[in-house]
């Protein structure tokens, strides 16, 4: 059985993600990996194969703040150039009905490979809402704090100290969902063409309709708002 | 080895500052000159080459008229440092009688226990990138010297020595001040956060010298040591066997049921 799908552009293919959206994910995905690997250092306490990696741990914590600019300006730039796209993201997610909550209910099943009949999804069905969800106010929290350490002299002692289990958190919460994100995106047989949704940018017109039905009729299909 | 302590009579020290100067000459500290605040006090708190300092507190109260207050501050060198526990690069020690040792060539610059410290010590040296504090001046110590500040003061407010022995003085000048004009003298250091090695008598009640009353580990900082860091974070391994874990079955199954390859045509349901 292959890892993903074959690419195929003999069949049509409709946009998922444009070039904003894809190019805000992977600046995430370097930049989190980044952050994750360089801040692991410190957070599991004496790792020190880990550190030499960066060049130590000076190495380590310069890599860490570099990236964390960097991802800041993939926030911004997602925020300012794709501010619309994050309004209709926004409006899905609070699409969540019941559909969804049956997805999540079912999902452990499908999630360990068993065949399960699932409702019609809108553009992100119910775990993606909740990844959605989750993984931004995780960064969110990890940016706020991440600064707020960085820079302790201008911020009370006490904020400080709650930013330190503030960072940690939202690390442990946010890589979680990226784990889980990360083998869902790609290597899960039930998740098909959602790799090449996030990396060309177009999935198979099939199987849009067939994993976001709701979505497909609205965006392609029948009910397409003229 | 007993514990040595240094204990700090507030009604002895005239403030001259004596061991301001020694403190920077013995650990070779560059001056730090800051602007003039309104009172004699030489910087706002301790810094990355300001070891220790005397603070100045002018106040006026209604039944003592105007007082002018001071206090020497440096590192606590605590039972139980929490600068030691939060440092990821276990570059705190203590040592056999008491002092707490911070060393430069482990340090990362992080700055946990800047902010871990209840009584906010450790301060953040830029140009290096480490952190720096107090040592107690352990060279000077294990060679059979005092620490420079107590060796130099002129006015006996400093003594260096056997911290059981240092608390009896302590207590029994505290007992001759409330007798003698200071009905709220009292010390400071013999219980707090479980005892320091730096002692203090003071003329009045520690909140009056910008000292925390009763000083705590801070909540926030136990939380994320205690609960956070070695719990907390199982969760990333589970989370990759889990996923490490359908990689299997889901292809298992899949076969097990004759289905082909073509995920693309959405046949998982």
């Amino acid at each position: 059985m292959a890892l993903i799908p074959e690419y195929r552009d003999d069949v049509p293919r409709v946009e998922r993600f444009n070039w904003l959206a894809r190019f805000s994910h992977w600046g995430h995905t370097v930049t989190f990996l980044l952050c994750l690997f360089t801040g692991l250092v410190l957070f599991l306490d004496g790792v020190n194969w880990l550190a030499a990696i960066f060049g130590g741990y000076r190495g380590a914590g310069l890599v860490h703040r570099v990236s964390a600019v960097g991802m800041t300006l993939v926030i911004g730039i997602g925020m300012v150039f794709g501010f619309k796209g994050i309004i209709e993201w926004i409006k899905d997610l609070l699409r969540f009905g019941m559909n969804d909550i049956i997805f999540v209910m079912k999902f452990p099943l499908e999630f360990l490979g068993f065949p399960v009949k699932i409702p019609p999804q809108t553009r992100f069905n119910g775990g993606e809402k909740g990844n959605s969800m989750v993984t931004p106010t995780c960064v969110f929290l990890l940016v706020l704090s991440g600064y707020i350490m960085w820079f302790p002299a201008i911020f009370p002692v006490g904020l400080v100290r709650v930013s330190y289990w503030t960072h940690d958190i939202a690390m442990i919460g946010a890589t979680c969902m990226v784990c889980m994100h990360a083998y869902l995106g790609s290597f899960h047989p039930g998740s098909g063409e959602s790799f090449w949704g996030m990396w060309k940018g177009t999935v198979r017109a099939d199987w849009a309709q067939h994993h976001h039905a709701v979505w497909y009729e609205e965006t392609y299909g029948d009910k397409k708002a003229e | 080895m007993a514990n040595l302590a240094n204990l700090y009579d507030v009604s002895k020290c005239t403030a001259c500052r004596g061991c301001q100067v020694a403190c920077k000459n013995w650990n070779q500290l560059p001056a730090v000159i800051e602007p003039f605040k309104g009172n004699y006090q030489t910087h706002e708190d301790t810094n990355g080459d300001t070891f220790t300092i005397i603070k100045f507190f002018e106040s006026e109260d209604p039944v003592d008229g105007l007082k002018w207050d001071f206090i020497k501050r440096n590192c606590m060198h605590c039972l139980d440092p929490e600068c030691m526990k939060v440092c990821p690069k276990q570059a705190y020690t203590k040592t056999s009688w008491g002092a707490t040792l911070h060393d430069p060539d482990k340090c990362i610059g992080c700055q946990y226990c800047a902010a871990a410290c209840p009584f906010e010590i450790p301060k953040y040296r830029k140009r290096e990138d480490v952190i720096t504090k107090c040592t107690m001046c352990a060279d000077r110590v294990e060679a059979g010297m005092q620490p420079a500040c107590a060796a130099t003061c002129p006015a006996g407010a400093l003594t260096f020595g056997d911290r059981d022995e240092l608390i009896q003085v302590a207590e029994a000048r505290a007992k001759f001040l409330r007798a003698n004009g200071f009905p709220r003298a009292t010390i400071y250091g013999k219980l707090e956060l479980g005892g320091l090695n730096n002692l203090y008598v003071l003329t009045d009640t520690p909140d009056k010298f910008g000292l925390p009353v009763n000083p705590k580990a801070s909540g926030n900082v136990t939380f994320w040591q205690d609960w956070v860091q070695p719990y907390f974070g199982w969760l990333i391994p589970l989370m990759l066997t889990a996923s490490a874990t359908s990689f299997v079955t889901s292809r298992l199954i899949a076969s097990k049921n004759g289905e082909h390859g073509e995920h693309g045509e959405g046949g998982h349901e």
